[in-house]
């Protein structure tokens, strides 16, 4: 589901999609990029994100937010400061010091891999992925991987922003895993 | 391996243990810093001002300056519990802070944050601090240095109401950026912040987990000097007094855990 599709927060949503604002050929010709940074401005709109993913999941229970560098660094943090969960941060491969598990998958040219330190999660806990944008879904599964690897549940990867052409959600479904977006992601540039 | 440093003064002692290679313990009495302290000259050839602490076998006469790589909240308190809390804090977060030896090369000791994250008290607390810091200093931008100061930045940012912007390496922020080059110890790298992100006046806090030669934060605090923007200060986790980035900063005041 996404939170647009709430009524109550509509006025929220407006604020963050607002904020958002895309940029067209980059980091190739075609691709209309979603950036984020522009919400990270608008300290009340990058408040109400963050708020929007709290009020959803402070009570289901969930002990650990996983974030994906770099962009899910910026968003996770902060919701597992506000539910008291730990954070972890996946990462591109030879960052993390000290023992990793590591998983690869596949991009549109090639492959690309992700790590997560050993011991970080443990059998038992309930995890939410978290990202600023979910696309093809490929990074998403990825960090879902590694974190069944070690034992935890995952509840629910969270994204501020979702690029629906590229069928991320359908990816995630038939991984058995629910998504939840903030924002659908448009396709004109933003003239502000 | 034990290393013993002994600070001049009645303040600190700090010892280092390794058990085998994961946890690093260290243990410190509680320290002082203040940033209205008398400015020492530096050993090196600069001419800057030198700020204090850092550094060992400090022989400053002052009475309350001494720091190494841990320094304590600003102004010091006539209420000793307020003190003690605040110690907790520290002991707490030193403790959850890792370091695993030859990372990313031999001889390196990699000081990892993550398991800081791993305890969200100790997570909690470290944000707290910062943000008592400076949640009355009128902070308009918090500057977080990627990736690790993407961690920290934001959730300083979102409680004191300021912007967050990421500083990044090339070809990372789409859009149009202005770059600034600095030099590593073989070669040079570059940080990048989007145009527009800033303006002038604004004053700004320099955020990343670590702070080592300085090289970094000196290159973030220039990108924000060059639009017209006021740094405050620069602020981290963890400082590595031997590499001496805090005489790299000259003049700019540093704060760390």
């Amino acid at each position: 589901m996404s939170a647009g599709e709430n009524g109550g927060s509509g006025g929220c949503i407006n604020g963050i999609k607002s904020a958002l604002r895309v940029i067209p050929n980059f980091p190739k010709p075609g691709i209309m990029f979603q950036d984020i940074t522009t919400l990270l401005l608008d300290p009340k709109a990058f408040k109400d994100t963050i708020d929007l993913f709290v009020e959803r999941y402070k009570d289901k229970d969930i002990s650990v937010i996983v974030g994906i560098e770099a962009r899910g660094f910026i968003f996770g943090p902060p919701i597992a400061l506000a539910i008291g969960a730990k954070f972890v941060p996946l990462r591109k491969p030879k960052k993390l010091p000290g023992e990793v598990i590591s998983e690869k998958y596949i991009l549109e040219y090639g492959s690309d891999c992700l790590e997560m330190h050993v011991g970080a999660v443990e059998s038992g806990d309930r995890a939410l992925v978290v990202d600023d944008l979910v696309a093809t879904g490929g990074t998403l599964c990825a960090a879902m991987n590694l974190l069944e690897r070690a034992g935890a549940e995952v509840v629910e990867c969270a994204c501020v922003i979702e690029v629906p052409d590229l069928k991320g959600r359908e990816r995630l479904r038939s991984h058995g895993k629910p998504l939840y977006v903030l924002v659908e992601s448009q396709f004109e540039p933003n003239s502000q | 391996m034990d290393t013993l440093k002994i600070f001049n003064s009645n303040v600190v002692i700090q010892r280092f243990f390794y058990s085998g290679n994961f946890v690093n313990q260290l243990k410190l009495t509680a320290l002082s810093f203040s940033s209205t302290c008398p400015k020492k000259r530096s050993i090196s050839a600069s001419t800057a001002p030198v700020g204090t602490g850092g550094r060992h076998f400090h022989t400053a006469a002052s009475n309350h300056r001494n720091t190494s790589c841990f320094s304590h909240m600003a102004a010091p308190t006539s209420d000793g519990h307020k003190e003690d809390v605040k110690d907790d804090r520290i002991s707490r977060i030193t403790s959850a802070i890792r370091v695993i030896p030859d990372f990313p090369k031999p001889g390196i000791l990699f000081q990892d944050i993550t398991t800081l994250l791993l305890d969200p008290v100790a997570f909690k607390d470290t944000i707290d601090l910062f943000v008592e810091r400076y949640k009355d200093k009128d902070i308009s931008v918090v500057a977080g240095v990627e990736a690790r100061g993407f961690i920290f930045g934001p959730p300083i940012a979102l409680a004191i109401g300021a912007k967050f912007v990421p500083m990044r390496k090339p070809n990372k922020l789409p859009g149009a950026v202005i770059s600034q080059e600095y030099s590593l110890e073989y070669g040079t790298d570059k940080i990048e912040m989007h145009v527009g992100a800033v303006q002038e006046g604004e004053r700004a806090l320099v955020i990343d987990d670590l702070i080592a030669t300085g090289g970094t934060l000196c290159a973030a605090i220039s990108l924000l000097e060059r639009v017209g923007v006021k740094v405050v200060e620069c602020a981290c986790v963890i400082e590595l007094p031997d590499l001496k980035g805090r005489d790299r900063l000259g003049d700019k005041p540093l704060f760390v855990l």
